[in-house]
């Protein structure tokens, strides 16, 4: 593993007239799965689009193995990327299509129909390849994104919100797939998101962003960790079960029905039951819910 | 290393690629290859093959029915010339460009693949030109065919086919030129107006429109009063026209400017000019002739650069 970042954003803006989409931001990407977390507007897309080199930096710079894209087209050579929206044609094959981004990522014929045939098999559409892409599912559509950014083999790969779009099932797959590129193929990664436990459940790191500034950046544990919260759902007498948690010490907030615990420890799960029981509630719902988004955001501005 | 005799298959799992990778000139050269088959249909279902199949025939029609004219009459017949044939074809190379052009630029942009494309080794720039040069290769080919196919069968009727190379040599240099301009402006206009909408149909309707409107609109704004003829009688009572370009326009001295208005025209113009034509087969192409020629050469080169200019930026500022 070299110590040389794969992405690395020097003190990065970009304005877009009066609007500041990212401000002076400085971040570094090593290899693994990075998750680029952060609510829609947040800058994550501008951020995406500079590393590619689509958009020229107000000021500072953002380099991509220590090349500026937006100034050296050729680095896109080992640079991958996966736009959020539909970017497939209907009427060719898989197997053409591949081919020819193949191509277009500067691979030549005979190797880039290799390739093509290698990648559509790793992500799990070799029965399909000769078929049109417009008969594809909406999952399979999103194999063959995914696919065409990994056809050229590139170091790094950026994906703009990989799971949009797709049911509980398709995401599910997305995901795995996206685990297996990372760990399997040793393709580095760089997905953004807006929900936590894609993050949670794929990268090895995780950027925060907000409002074009990064609000927290780290190992994707210690950020579960410290978010951990337990939700308490009661039928009845809930606010005896508060004055109950209260006596105990355990401080607690009110979301919509739920009595809400951030937890501490795993001996606390003992002195919540017995607030449960000296409340004499009828107990719904006692489910730990890992940290929200909403939560970083929370903890970020106080 | 492994010497076992038995058969075995193996998943070798995720295989980095260590060929080569040959930069932004392959990846230009890639999509220039793609623009120049999508526009003639290769790879594509058969329907898409039918047009520019049928446009090559159109094409060259006209200059097959021409040389066995020449052939069966002879030097006498009345034959149009490689200056006409453009005349004949330009129509129809405009038509096909209507239709085929928007096939290179639109898809990619309706479904989402320029993002794909704008992210790889080359610029928005190295794109347009690219998609530009496949399509205007493609007009020229057809421009070409049907001259060239004119040429040779001229050399072939001729009695002494060496002379009448001879003779007629600056033709060839003159219809490429020419095929040249032709071509330029068939591929420029419908591949700038394709840059700004998503639907095929309504680019291919919007060129086609352009040409059909302005065409009778210089009618109009030429249109004659009278046409001042001039006959002779013969024994027998008939009226010979003996002249009959005289006319005076109702919009007068204008009326040569108003002229220029019948856009689809000014490549044509500028054919006349090199083939050094007096063309007056019809009024409006009479009248340009009038203008002094350094008019209908800027006419033609804004109607070339400034389409041109507007595509290039269009691409160079898009946004995906």
């Amino acid at each position: 593993m070299t110590n040389q970042p794969l992405l690395e954003a020097k003190k990065l803006s970009k304005h877009y007239g009066e609007t500041v989409a990212l401000h002076s931001i400085d971040v570094q990407v090593r290899e693994g799965i990075t998750g680029l977390l952060g609510p829609n507007g947040a800058g994550k897309s501008t951020a995406m689009k500079l590393f590619l080199g689509l958009l020229t930096p107000t000021s500072g710079s953002a380099e991509v193995l220590g090349d500026k894209p937006y100034e050296n087209v050729d680095v896109r050579m080992r640079l991958g990327y996966m736009p959020e929206h539909d970017c497939l044609p209907g009427p060719i094959t898989a197997s053409e299509f591949l081919g020819h981004m193949a191509q277009m990522s500067g691979i030549p014929p005979a190797h880039a129909r290799t390739r093509a045939a290698d990648i559509l098999r790793h992500v799990g559409l070799d029965e399909e390849r000769y078929r049109h892409i417009k008969e594809y599912s909406t999952g399979m559509k999103q194999r063959v994104k995914l696919a065409q950014a990994l056809v050229h083999d590139p170091v790094i790969v950026l994906l703009d919100e990989p799971t949009a779009g797709l049911d509980p099932g398709g995401r599910e797959e997305m995901l795995q797939l996206i685990r297996r590129t990372g760990k399997e193929f040793g393709i580095s990664i760089m997905l953004s998101s807006h929900l936590m436990g894609d993050v949670e459940s794929t990268c090895d790191r995780i950027i925060v962003i907000e409002g074009g500034k990064i609000i927290e950046q780290g190992d994707v544990s210690q950020f579960t960790q410290e978010t951990e919260t337990l939700y308490i759902d009661v039928d009845d007498r809930r606010d005896e079960v508060v004055a109950a948690l209260g006596r105990r010490g355990i401080e607690t907030t009110i979301v919509g029905l739920s009595i809400v615990v951030q937890k501490q420890s795993e001996e606390q799960l003992d002195d919540v039951r017995d607030a449960i029981v000296e409340a004499e509630a009828r107990l719904r719902r006692l489910a730990p819910s890992r940290g929200q988004l909403t939560d970083i955001f929370r903890r970020a501005a106080s | 290393m492994t010497t076992e005799a038995r058969g075995e298959i193996f998943d070798l799992g995720y295989q980095h690629y260590d060929g080569p990778r040959e930069g932004r000139a392959r990846v230009v050269r890639s999509l220039w290859v793609n623009g120049f088959r999508t526009a003639l249909g290769l790879g594509r279902g058969a329907k898409a093959k039918i047009l520019p199949l049928l446009m090559f025939f159109f094409v060259t029609a006209p200059a097959a029915i021409i040389v066995l004219i020449a052939s069966i009459v002879g030097p006498e017949a009345e034959i149009p010339s490689h200056a006409e044939y453009y005349q004949v074809v330009s129509i129809l190379l405009l038509l096909f460009s209507a239709i085929i052009a928007p096939e290179l630029l639109i898809p990619d942009r309706r479904d989402g693949v320029i993002s794909l494309y704008l992210v790889r080794p080359l610029t928005a720039t190295d794109y347009i030109v690219s998609r530009w040069s496949a399509f205007f290769v493609i007009t020229l080919i057809l421009a070409y065919a049907g001259q060239i196919l004119l040429l040779l069968g001229f050399v072939l009727a001729a009695e002494a086919p060496v002379d009448y190379l001879r003779d007629n040599w600056l033709d060839v240099p003159r219809f490429l030129a020419s095929g040249a301009v032709v071509a330029l402006f068939v591929t420029t206009i419908p591949m700038a107006i394709s840059s700004f909408t998503v639907r095929r149909a309504y680019a291919a309707a919007v060129v086609i429109a352009i040409f059909v409107i302005t065409a009778p609109m210089a009618g109009i704004l030429t249109s004659c009063e009278q046409r001042n003829e001039t006959f002779v009688e013969t024994p027998g009572g008939q009226r010979l026209v003996v002249s009959s370009n005289e006319c005076e326009p109702l919009t007068g001295e204008w009326a040569k400017w108003f002229a220029l208005v019948d856009v689809g025209r000014a490549p044509q113009h500028i054919s006349d000019i090199i083939f050094n034509e007096e063309n007056n087969d019809d009024d409006v192409s009479r009248l340009v002739g009038d203008l002094n020629t350094a008019i209908p050469v800027v006419w033609y080169l804004l109607l070339v650069l400034g389409p041109g200019a507007a595509l290039y930026l269009r691409y160079r500022r898009m946004t995906i």
